[in-house]
C-alpha cells in the first residue's frame, strides 16, 4: 500500500516498541526508585512535622490547663478576700451595734442609778429636814423663848443648809 | 592571570584560527555532494532514498536507528544510575541526586497539577516521554554517522523528525489518554477521548513539524560552507536546545491536561431536577388559587 508521506506502519510499530522498552527501563530503573526515595523522605519529614505539631499542641494544652488553674486560684483568692472583707464588715457592724447597745444600757443604768441616788438624797434630805425640824421644835418647845428659839431655828436651819 | 600568559594565550588562539582558515581556503572546493540541496531537503522530509538497513531485516528510516540509539543511551544511563547512584542517595541531596530528583519532581508536579486523580502512571508516562523527546532532539547535535543502503553516510537525525516516530508518539499518547479515561471513567472517559479525535493528528504533526523544521534549517545552513562558521552555534545548538525543551514540555503538558480532563470524575447535575421541581411548584401555586376560587 502506497501511503503518502512515506508513512510505514511497521516502522511506527517499531517506534512504539522502542518507546515501550524505554518506558519500562526508565520506569523501573530511574523513575520508581527516585520517586520512592522522595516519597519516603517526604513521609519521614511529614512524620517529624506531625510529631512536632503534636508536641506543640500538647504543650499548648498543658499551658492552657495551668493558666486556667492559675486563673482559678486567683479567683478563689479574690473570692476569699471579698468573703473575709464582708465578714469583717459584718463583725465590725455587729461590734459597733453591740458597743452602741452596751453604751445605751450603761447610760440607762447610769441614769437609773442617778435617779435612784437623787431620790435617795432627796429622801435623806427630807428625813434630815424633818429631823432638824423636830429637834428645833423640841428645843423651842423646851426653851419656851419664842424669839430666841425662832432665831435658833433659823440658825440651825441655816447651818443645815450650809452643811448640805 | 598575568599579562604574559594572557598575551601567550591570545597568540596561540590566533595561530590556531589562522591555520584553520588557511586549511579551509587551501583545500579548495568541497567535494561534489552526493545529492543537491533540493534532494537533501526532500529526503529529510520523505526519506525516499536514504534508508538504513536494520540488521539486514528491513530498510528503515535513519530516525528509527536514532530512536534505538536514544533508547540505548538513556537505558544505559538509567541502569548506571540505578546501580551506582540511587543506592547512595542521601537525605540532603548532592548535585547529581538533586538533578535526578528535580526531573522526576518536575514531571510529577506537572501530572499532579493537571490531573488530580490517578496521576501515578501519568507522571511515569510523561517522564518517559519528556526524557525521550528531549534526549532524542539533543541527539541530532552529536551527528553520529550511519551508512545508508546506497552507501552514502548520513548523520542520525532526531527520532521524532521522522514522521513514523512522530506518529507513533502522537498515537501512543492518544491511546494512553484514552486508556486513562476508560480506567477512571469507563464509557464516559472513552467518549471524552473520542471527542478529541484530532488530538493524535495534531500531536503527531506538531512534533514532526517542529523537529523537521529544525533539521531542515540546520541542513540549509550547513549546506553552504561559508555559513558553517559562527552560525551553527546559534542555529545548531541553541535552536536544538530550545525546541527540545519546548517540544518536551508541550507534549507532556498536553498529555497531562487531556488525561486530567478525561479521567476527571463527572459529578451528577442535580440542578436540572431542582429546576423542574421548582417549575412544578410554581405551576401548582398558580393553579391552586384559581381552583380555590
Amino acid at each position: 500500500m502506497n501511503v503518502p508521506l512515506n508513512i510505514d506502519w511497521q516502522q511506527i510499530l517499531l517506534h512504539v516498541f522502542n518507546f515501550t522498552i524505554l518506558f519500562c527501563i526508565l520506569y523501573f530503573f530511574l523513575y520508581k526508585p527516585v520517586k520512592d526515595f522522595m516519597e519516603k523522605r517526604e513521609a519521614e519529614y511529614k512524620k517529624q512535622h506531625d510529631d512536632a505539631e503534636q508536641a506543640l499542641e500538647d504543650a499548648q494544652k498543658t499551658k492552657e490547663e495551668y493558666e486556667s488553674k492559675i486563673a482559678g486560684a486567683e479567683d478563689e483568692i479574690s473570692a476569699m478576700k471579698s468573703e473575709a472583707g464582708t465578714k469583717n464588715a459584718e463583725e465590725r457592724t455587729r461590734m459597733i451595734e453591740q458597743a452602741k447597745a452596751e453604751a445605751a444600757s450603761i447610760v440607762e443604768a447610769a441614769k437609773k442609778r442617778g435617779e435612784m441616788e437623787h431620790d435617795k438624797i432627796v429622801a435623806e434630805a427630807q428625813r434630815e429636814i424633818a429631823d432638824i425640824v423636830t429637834t428645833a421644835t423640841e428645843k423651842i418647845v423646851l426653851s419656851a423663848d419664842v424669839s430666841k428659839s425662832y432665831d435658833e431655828f433659823l440658825k440651825s436651819a441655816e447651818g443645815n443648809m450650809k452643811n448640805e | 592571570m598575568s599579562k604574559k600568559t594572557r598575551i601567550t594565550s591570545i597568540v596561540i588562539f590566533s595561530v590556531i584560527l589562522i591555520v584553520l582558515l588557511a586549511g579551509i581556503i587551501l583545500l579548495g572546493k568541497p567535494r561534489p555532494r552526493a545529492e543537491s540541496l533540493s534532494e537533501t531537503m526532500r529526503d529529510a522530509v520523505l526519506h525516499d532514498s536514504m534508508k538504513v538497513s536494520l540488521f539486514g531485516i528491513k530498510d528503515v528510516n535513519p530516525g528509527l536507528i536514532s530512536a534505538f540509539a536514544v533508547t540505548g543511551v538513556v537505558g544505559l544511563f538509567a541502569i548506571i544510575c540505578r546501580i551506582f547512584v540511587i543506592p547512595r542517595f542521601k537525605e540532603i541531596p548532592g548535585k547529581f541526586q538533586l538533578f535526578l530528583e528535580t526531573i522526576v519532581g518536575l514531571f510529577r508536579g506537572l501530572a499532579k497539577g493537571n490531573s488530580p486523580v490517578k496521576n501515578g502512571i501519568l507522571s511515569a508516562y510523561i517522564f518517559a516521554a519528556g526524557v525521550y523527546i528531549f534526549v532524542g532532539t539533543m541527539f541530532e547535535l552529536f551527528g553520529f554517522q550511519v551508512v545508508t543502503t546506497s552507501g552514502a553516510s548520513v548523520s542520525l537525525p532526531a527520532p521524532l523528525s521522522d514522521i513514523n516516530g512522530a506518529i507513533a508518539m502522537g498515537c501512543m499518547s492518544y491511546i494512553f489518554i484514552m486508556l486513562g479515561g476508560i480506567a477512571n471513567n469507563g464509557f464516559h472517559g472513552f467518549l471524552g477521548t473520542i471527542k478529541e479525535f484530532s488530538l493524535p493528528l495534531s500531536m503527531s504533526f506538531r512534533l514532526f513539524g517542529a523537529l523537521l523544521s529544525g533539521a531542515l534549517v540546520t541542513e540549509l545552513v550547513y549546506y553552504a560552507t561559508f555559513l558553517s562558521f559562527v552560525l551553527p552555534v546559534l542555529v545548531g545548538v541553541l535552536f536544538t536546545l530550545l525546541h527540545a525543551l519546548i517540544q518536551a514540555y508541550v507534549l507532556t503538558l498536553l498529555v497531562s491536561i487531556f488525561y486530567g480532563e478525561v479521567s476527571e470524575k463527572k459529578l451528577e447535575k442535580p440542578k436540572k431536577t431542582k429546576k423542574k421541581k421548582d417549575k412544578n411548584n410554581s405551576i401548582n401555586n398558580t393553579i391552586t388559587p384559581e381552583v380555590s376560587k
